[in-house]
């Protein structure tokens, strides 16, 4: 179980991160948590999935990295070998500590940012440091605080545009049945993704609704990255091979 | 002359009406210019009856057919799931005696007499002290769900979707009202509340058709004059003003066969906020008759329902009361009077009732609710177009009515007739007298073999032969098959489905939630469609 702890320039000055080491925290993740404003960085590489949160059921959206648990695809040789790196992995070993945690918290609304104590990327004297010498965050620091929003406005976009897709009933279930090269089958469970089909018999204004909320481009963002299915049965079969 | 059936008058808006109401305005498109006009009369003196608080399976499609969502109904009606009975002391009355009759068929049913071959493993003598699995648990997976308090499915299955088949537990004073709101709200109903005070019937044969003479014309209301349709459905509940009260169709008691006619119902809240809530309707066997527990959402619902010529009503109440422990004396108890059987007739001239106005059995298969979803679906898929065809789906009706209400008859007298019990109710209820012959005679035949589907003759079953096994198997009922070795002779097919059964059993386990846990989670998130 990761701890974690939050940060402050007092206890962590000498804190360092070594950023290449982030990504070891995806190397066994077959489903990758995507948000909106990352969508057409994944659908280059990754195919994007709706998928449901296993707590609380409701619909997520995850970039696909393997056909089965414990499976990135991407993870070769001890590295990452994705052109883009998701935002998921980048802001690691960071996390937004809930606010609800303290009672002073919840009177500012502020986050707290948070390291785990147990990641790989967290060292004393490797990488990057997260202070300068005058406890101000360095560029390093700030970048991944950057990530942490961005995923903090990410949850609230994709939470807008799954409602949508659902009020407008365009979800459907993907059913999928793959045969690799060397005739073994997996069959895809429990992922959805929208119906192109009743997204294009949509009447006008619901598109005009779906534009003016900008959620068209993450649409056929969802819609075209389904390609990047024959990128990763290809891998699969690469994997395989050997 | 020939009447086009355009307009349905409902009398009554309990559960019966509003479902019956629903399913007519869902399928004849009352929402619309051309669709069938439905209207519903409801007496805002009259108290709904409010029994029936657990459903079949089937509300699943009926409710998808009202174009309920799933996620209302649970959280407006304070309803739960419910997967099937468990049903404790019946046997021998003794601490650990009971039995499931689950909702799941037994695996491999119709493939393999499954019966037969556990039959057969009970007659060998067990291998290591292996401990002897009830019928139910060694052909089924549901029991084992519901003995560990789990739900039939989790939050990421979509609206009715399930691992288990499931039914509900509801508020139905809940579910009477949010049936009312959405069938005014979405299906175009007709909402008159009013007293109805007089019927009008054609008793001058004006037409020249004889058929017609008698039928229901209109119905006098004190402040809306009067209102008139082609069909009238009487949902009346007990007092069967159509029904019983008009055309005077005389009630068939069953009384000489199901002795309960008293019930006394108390609601028990849980002892705290996460206490479990059981999956399953728990009937447990008592002197005089036995004690229903409905686990809700927000509360318990326990009765005990007795026979009143074996216990007196202080008796009755002390059996309640020691089931429901402490807390009993701060709660209000109902009495309600039980007069088992039904209407001779349910469709006379151009009036059909449902629901109470139409008979009434004990609840111990929670037959009130589905007789009334089936009747409603029946009469909304044969709707007569006109006055000509009216009498020959009355008369399909009233066969198919009556061999259902007799089925249930046969069954509920089933759960009774294997006991040891030595209360004189139930030796009572062994006597041959009290049993029907169409009983006796399945009871001769299964001597040697297990109930199977063909035993049952209509395409309109409402107990399949699965339920019959798993209450004879559960009573201890032993079938012969010394006379067909044979049966046996797929040995390996049926060790497989026994197998099959023990992964469903671990995986069902393994991957499904508490029930209160889920019951919590759909409140806060909610099943989605898909």
């Amino acid at each position: 179980m990761a701890q974690l702890i939050a940060i402050d320039n007092k206890n962590h000055l000498n804190l360092k991160v070594d950023a290449s080491k982030a990504e070891l925290h995806g190397a066994n993740l077959h489903l990758v948590p995507a948000v909106m404003s990352e969508f057409s960085n994944m659908a280059v590489q990754y195919p994007l999935m709706i998928t449901k949160h296993a707590d609380t059921g409701q619909f997520v959206c995850a970039g696909m990295l393997g056909f089965e648990a414990g499976e990135n695809l991407f993870w070769q040789e001890g590295e990452w070998q994705g052109l883009y790196l998701p935002l998921q992995i980048r802001r690691q070993p960071f996390f937004l500590g809930n606010p609800e945690e303290s009672a002073t918290q919840v009177a500012s609304g502020d986050y707290v940012v948070c390291f785990d104590s147990d990641s790989p990327a967290i060292s004393a004297d490797e990488g990057q440091p997260l202070f300068n010498e005058n406890g101000t965050d360095t560029e390093c620091f700030q970048e991944a605080k950057s990530c942490l929003v961005q995923l903090l406005q990410g949850e609230l976009a994709n939470k807008k545009l799954v409602e949508m897709l659902e009020k407008m009933q365009l979800l459907q279930v993907m059913k999928m049945e793959i045969t690799f090269a060397n005739q073994q089958s997996t069959t895809l469970n429990g992922l959805y993704t929208v119906n192109e089909e009743k997204l294009a018999a949509l009447p006008e204004e619901k598109i005009a609704i779906l534009h003016k909320a900008g959620l068209l481009p993450a649409i056929y963002a969802l819609i075209i990255s389904l390609g990047q299915m024959h990128n990763l049965i290809n891998l699969k079969n690469k994997r395989l091979a050997y | 002359m020939n009447k086009l059936t355009k307009t349905v008058v409902i009398v009554g808006g309990g559960i019966a009406g509003w479902l019956t109401a629903g399913r007519l305005a869902a399928k004849h498109k009352s929402n619309t210019e051309q669709g069938l006009k439905v209207i519903l009369i409801e007496s805002a003196n009259i108290p709904a009856v409010g029994v029936g608080e657990g459903t079949w399976p089937t509300m699943r499609s009926t409710l998808k057919a009202l174009g309920i969502s799933e996620t209302d109904f649970i959280r407006e009606c304070d309803a739960s799931f419910k997967q099937g009975a468990k049903f404790a002391k019946w046997f021998d009355g003794t601490e650990d005696d009971f039995y499931y009759h689950p909702l799941v068929l037994p695996q491999g049913f119709g493939k393999t007499d499954l019966a037969a071959h556990w039959l057969a493993k009970q007659a060998q003598p067990t291998q290591n002290n292996e401990p002897i699995n009830s019928f139910s648990n060694d052909v089924c997976f549901q029991e084992a769900i519901c003995e560990r308090g789990l739900a039939p499915k989790t939050i990421r299955h979509a609206e009715f979707a399930d691992v288990a088949n499931y039914a509900y537990h509801l508020d139905s004073v809940k579910f009477g009202l949010f049936l009312q709101k959405h069938c005014q709200k979405k299906l175009g109903i007709t909402h008159i509340i009013d007293d109805v005070i007089a019927i009008n019937s054609a008793d001058n044969d004006t037409t020249g058709n004889n058929a017609e003479k008698g039928d229901i014309i209109s119905v006098s209301t004190q402040n809306h004059g009067d209102i008139t349709g082609e069909l009238f459905v009487d949902c009346t509940g007990f007092s069967s003003l159509l029904l019983g009260k008009h055309y005077q169709v005389p009630f068939k008691k069953c009384d000489d066969i199901l002795f309960i006619d008293t019930a006394l119902a108390v609601q028990v809240p849980y002892n705290s906020e996460d206490s479990p809530i059981a999956s399953h309707t728990i009937s447990t066997g008592q002197q005089a008759g036995w004690i229903w527990d409905i686990g809700l959402q927000h509360r318990r619902g326990v009765g005990y329902v007795y026979s009143s010529k074996h216990s007196t009503e202080a008796e009755a109440r002390a059996v309640l009361a020691d089931y429901v422990g402490d807390k009993f004396s701060s709660l209000n108890v109902r009495k309600i009077p039980i007069i088992s059987g039904h209407r001779e007739i349910f469709w006379q001239n151009n009036c059909v009732a449902v629901g109470l106005s139409a008979g009434f059995l004990e609840p111990l298969e929670a037959s009130a609710l589905v007789m009334v979803e089936l009747a409603a679906q029946m009469i909304s898929e044969q709707l007569p177009a006109s006055r000509v065809v009216m009498d020959i789906v009355a008369k399909r009706f009233n066969e198919t009515a009556l061999y259902r209400w007799d089925r249930i008859i046969d069954f509920l007298k089933l759960h009774y007739i294997l006991s040891e019990r030595t209360e004189p109710f139930w030796t009572d209820n062994r006597d041959a007298k009290t049993i029907p012959q169409s009983l006796q005679d399945l009871m001769t035949e299964w001597q040697y073999r297990a109930p199977a589907d063909h035993d049952f003759t209509s395409n309109n079953e409402v107990f399949p032969a699965a339920s019959y096994q798993y209450v004879l198997y559960g009573m201890g009922f032993k079938s012969d098959y010394c006379h067909t070795p044979y049966t046996l002779d797929d040995r390996e097919f049926a060790n497989s489905q026994f197998m099959k059964n023990k992964v469903l059993i671990d995986k069902a386990l393994s991957s499904l939630p508490n029930n209160r846990e889920l019951l919590e989670k759909i409140k806060t998130y909610g099943f989605s469609r898909i």
